[in-house]
């Protein structure tokens, strides 16, 4: 009996001071951790912008006395310290992999799908800025009643590859957005189906696993449909041949999202089989010319899509030696620039207008340069959200007249 | 609900490791003039003008703790003293707790506007109004020492660990402490382990609540599914109860590493069998003090039954018009009120008779009700909301966005729910316990990678 209850003293005391010692190692790694963080926090490192989550980073807030006293001085000062945070990329990063671990698997915006997919989020479409938009194209048209008008819109991965999505995820309905828009569309303009030829296609590798792109195959056969929309001259369709320019290619919503930032994959390019087949083309970037549609510079920089057409432009001239005196205007955001390649050889001049870098109007390239058909042609997301086709699209004339 | 003010940078990366640093240095007899001067220096980061409102406040109740003490022989003077006291305090908070919501209701009935908007609740206000409360009573009743010291009573109403979220404690606790308080490194580790725990409560656990909750209340009403209603609530639910729970285990980790010791406020409320035991085990100081100060002096249990009744519906609809002036908070409070009234006339005796887990299923789901009433503050919605949640004007049983709210978040939404059993914790403490040193280092190892976690969820 005694013996037993000395035991138990003996053991309990042993707990005691386990659990001091436990105790104390805590003390030991919470201080360490603290005064660590907080030293390397001294660091005096300043960035402006941050490419990761495309938005500017609080600086360093200029105290005064009245923003400490209204409080806007310890706001700033706290969003200041969080967003320069050292090594911020790699908390951010180890967040992302315990929002898995919980179960999230979306981030950002973007869904972590299945085969290794990431796809973007569908954007909702506001009623009233699409018909507004609609409505200015229409109004465009109007204005070359001779000139055929066709609007293309490629669907998102999210809408397509919708069976790679996580289980249960609902994203907006962009088949609905699709003809909604298509039904409201002014009667001279041709709507230019190509959630089709990309459904039919869906097994096959149209757009990348890591970037918010399709792949040149996806803009192959877009390109098909429009051939035969726009009644192209199929005579003139080369035999395309594809091949591959790097294999090493991590998109942007792998950085957006922080998933699979070590995912690799390749950049296709399609060129005649016969170099004949091709017209020779002189390529205006404005203040640049090359007889290219490629830069293949941008491979080794971080946004290696912007190999196509060496990135974005607000207005490219693209000159070619086809037999044709077609001239064609697209209007675009950056999904056309790996479709581009595969309308040259049905025109004259393409004049490519990025609306979102364009300053001007669409008026005097109609007049100056003889247009004979106009597509617009823009992925689904960017065109819901896009905010700059409206402007180019309004008159010139009216413009001059009100200044 | 709190937010931000641990969970800060500045906060975790340069006013605690200066505070604590000066504070271990400090020789004993500073020690307090420090902690007082980190605590307005901290409410003062939160509420730049208001840091002036809570000095003048401190200073008006420590004049009248020496006037009353002066007179408590006198009891009717110290009486009137008293009243005079609680009506200045409460009409200080009862101006700003519910100055915006009575202005802009009169602006908008009538003719006659009032050309001012009135002042948002400052941080804590509600809080230290009730721990100065405390010490006026205390004095007025004689269990309490008057402080001569006005630094003392400072800190005790403006002490940063306990200013975001409570534990609300009576200056009766307090008073031996302010003088003199044991500090040793096993306690400083204890309060390290209470702080990250707190922590990962509010940043891993409540944070990722809210957002599940916000994604719900984001959702059309004509798209709500049963599954999407009840999902929100539930979050709704554990994101309060470990918001709270977690600033109260960083208030007594802060403490503890200060060497104060403060009471614990939750004892495992998803446990109870009824909701009186539910709000018995919920936020207990804050409760301890309604049942001190309010409950008690009106009779409490010991008068007839229906003036009890009469007492509990008092004091439910004062904790519900505590958070503010809402039609919403009121119906709040009320249904609590009289889900425990019912418990004490009939349903007590019901629910002992059934199984154990009904109980607890029981006592959820009612609180889980009431919280509709406080999270839709326009009681149409709240109707409209609990509807769905019972299948009137739900879109659904279940569909794939409420399915896909409840994958995403499985893990989690497991791993909170064991947390509300503190069998977890206590098999964790007994293994660590049975273990050699080579436990208390993976124990270290553990509470280290929950300090990283949170602070990866901080600076993202």
């Amino acid at each position: 009996m005694r013996q037993k209850k000395q035991k138990r003293q003996k053991r309990q005391k042993d707990n005691r001071s386990l659990r001091l010692y436990r105790r104390k190692t805590a003390a030991f790694v919470f201080f360490l951790l603290l005064v660590l963080i907080s030293l390397l926090e001294l660091i005096p490192v300043e960035r402006d912008f941050s490419e990761k989550e495309n938005r500017s980073l609080q600086t360093r807030p200029k105290l005064t006395l009245e923003a400490a006293a209204d409080g806007t001085y310890m706001e700033q000062y706290e969003a200041f310290r969080s967003d320069q945070f050292l090594g911020r990329n790699l908390w951010g990063s180890l967040k992302n992999r315990m929002d898995l671990l919980i179960g999230k698997r979306e981030s950002n915006g973007v869904f972590k799908g299945k085969d290794q997919y990431l796809l973007e989020e569908i954007a909702s479409a506001d009623q009233e800025k699409t018909e507004s938009d609609l409505a200015a194209i229409e109004e465009f048209h109007a204005r070359y009643e001779k000139i055929p008008v066709y609007l293309a819109l490629v669907p998102n991965a999210a809408n397509v590859l919708a069976d790679k999505l996580p289980r249960f995820a609902v994203t907006e309905d962009q088949t609905e957005i699709f003809s909604s828009i298509s039904r409201k569309i002014g009667e001279g303009i041709t709507w230019v189906d190509l959630s089709r030829p990309l459904g039919a296609h869906s097994k096959e590798e149209i757009y990348y696993r890591t970037d918010s792109h399709w792949t040149t195959l996806g803009a192959y056969y877009a390109s098909q449909q429009l051939v035969e929309t726009m009644g192209l001259d199929t005579e003139k369709t080369p035999k395309w041949e594809k091949y591959v320019v790097t294999n090493i290619f991590t998109g942007d919503l792998s950085l957006k999202s922080g998933y699979q930032s070590g995912y690799q994959e390749s950049i296709y390019i399609y060129t005649a089989q016969k170099e004949k087949e091709m017209p020779g083309i002189v390529v205006d970037y404005g203040d640049d010319k090359t007889s290219t549609l490629y830069d293949r510079s941008k491979l080794k920089e971080r946004d290696a899509y912007e190999l196509f057409m060496g990135g974005s432009h607000g207005m490219v001239d693209i000159r070619t030696t086809a037999d044709t005196t077609d001239r064609l205007l697209l209007v675009k955001d950056s999904y056309a620039n790996c479709l581009i390649p595969f309308l040259v050889p049905y025109y004259r001049e393409i004049i490519v207008v990025d609306p979102e870098y364009y300053e001007g109007n669409l008026d005097g390239i109609m007049e100056e340069k003889k247009i004979s058909s106009v597509l617009f042609l823009y992925n689904g997301n960017t065109f819901v959200q896009d905010d700059k086709l409206n402007g180019v699209l309004q008159s010139g004339k009216a413009e001059q007249i009100s200044e | 609900m709190i937010t931000g003010l641990f969970d800060s940078v500045v906060f975790l990366f340069t006013f605690l490791p200066v505070v604590l640093f000066l504070y271990y240095l400090m020789p004993g007899g500073l020690k307090n003039g420090l902690l007082l001067l980190a605590s307005l220096l901290f409410y003062a980061w939160g509420e730049p003008a208001g840091v002036f409102l809570m000095a003048g406040m401190i200073l008006f109740n420590y004049a009248w703790g020496i006037h009353m003490a002066g007179i408590l022989k006198n009891r009717r003077r110290a009486r009137s003293g008293l009243i005079i006291c609680v009506i200045v305090n409460l009409g200080i908070l009862g101006f700003f707790l519910y100055g915006r919501t009575v202005i802009g209701a009169w602006n908008t009935v009538f003719p006659v506007q009032i050309p001012f908007q009135g002042y948002a609740l400052p941080m804590g206000m509600s809080f230290y109004t009730l721990q100065m409360l405390s010490y006026v009573i205390d004095v007025y009743r004689g269990e309490g020492k008057v402080q001569k010291n006005p630094a003392d009573l400072a800190l005790y109403v403006s002490m940063f660990p306990k200013m975001p979220g409570g534990p609300v404690v009576r200056y009766s606790e307090m008073e031996k402490q302010l003088k003199a308080r044991q500090m040793s490194l096993g306690k400083i580790g204890e309060g390290a382990m209470f702080f990250i725990r707190g922590l990962f409560k509010k940043v891993i656990f409540a944070d990722n609540m809210g957002l599940l909750h916000a994604e719900v209340m984001g959702m059309e009403a004509g798209q709500v599914s049963v599954l999407c209603a009840w999902l929100g609530c539930g979050a709704f639910a554990l994101m309060i109860y470990y918001n709270l729970s977690g600033y109260t285990d960083m208030a007594i980790g802060l403490g503890k590493m200060t060497g104060f010791e403060f009471p614990g406020n939750f004892d495992y409320p998803f446990l109870a069998g009824s909701t009186t035991e539910f709000w018995y085990k919920w936020h207990m100081s804050l409760g301890a003090w309604f049942r001190e100060y309010v409950y008690h002096p009106l009779g409490g249990g010991d008068v007839e039954e229906s003036k009890q009744i009469r007492n509990i519906l008092l004091i439910w609809l004062l904790t519900g018009l505590f958070h503010g002036l809402s039609a919403g908070y009121v119906i709040w409070g009320l249904y609590c009120g009289l889900l425990m009234v019912a418990e004490k006339l009939f349903l007590w005796r019901m629910l002992d008779r059934l199984p154990g887990v009904l109980g607890h299923i029981y006592s959820i789901i009612m609180v889980m009700i009431g919280w509709v009433f406080f999270f839709h503050s326009e009681p149409s919605q709240a109707f409209a909301y609990l509807g769905r949640m019972f299948g009137a004007g739900a879109y659904a049983l279940a569909d794939d966005r409420g399915m896909y709210l409840l994958v995403t978040n499985l893990a989690l939404l497991i791993v909170m729910a064991a947390g509300l059993h503190p069998f977890v914790h206590k098999a964790y403490e007994s293994v660590m316990d049975r273990g050699g040193r080579g436990k208390a280092l993976v124990n270290g190892m553990i509470y280290g990678v929950m300090f990283i976690l949170c602070v990866a969820y901080i600076v993202t």
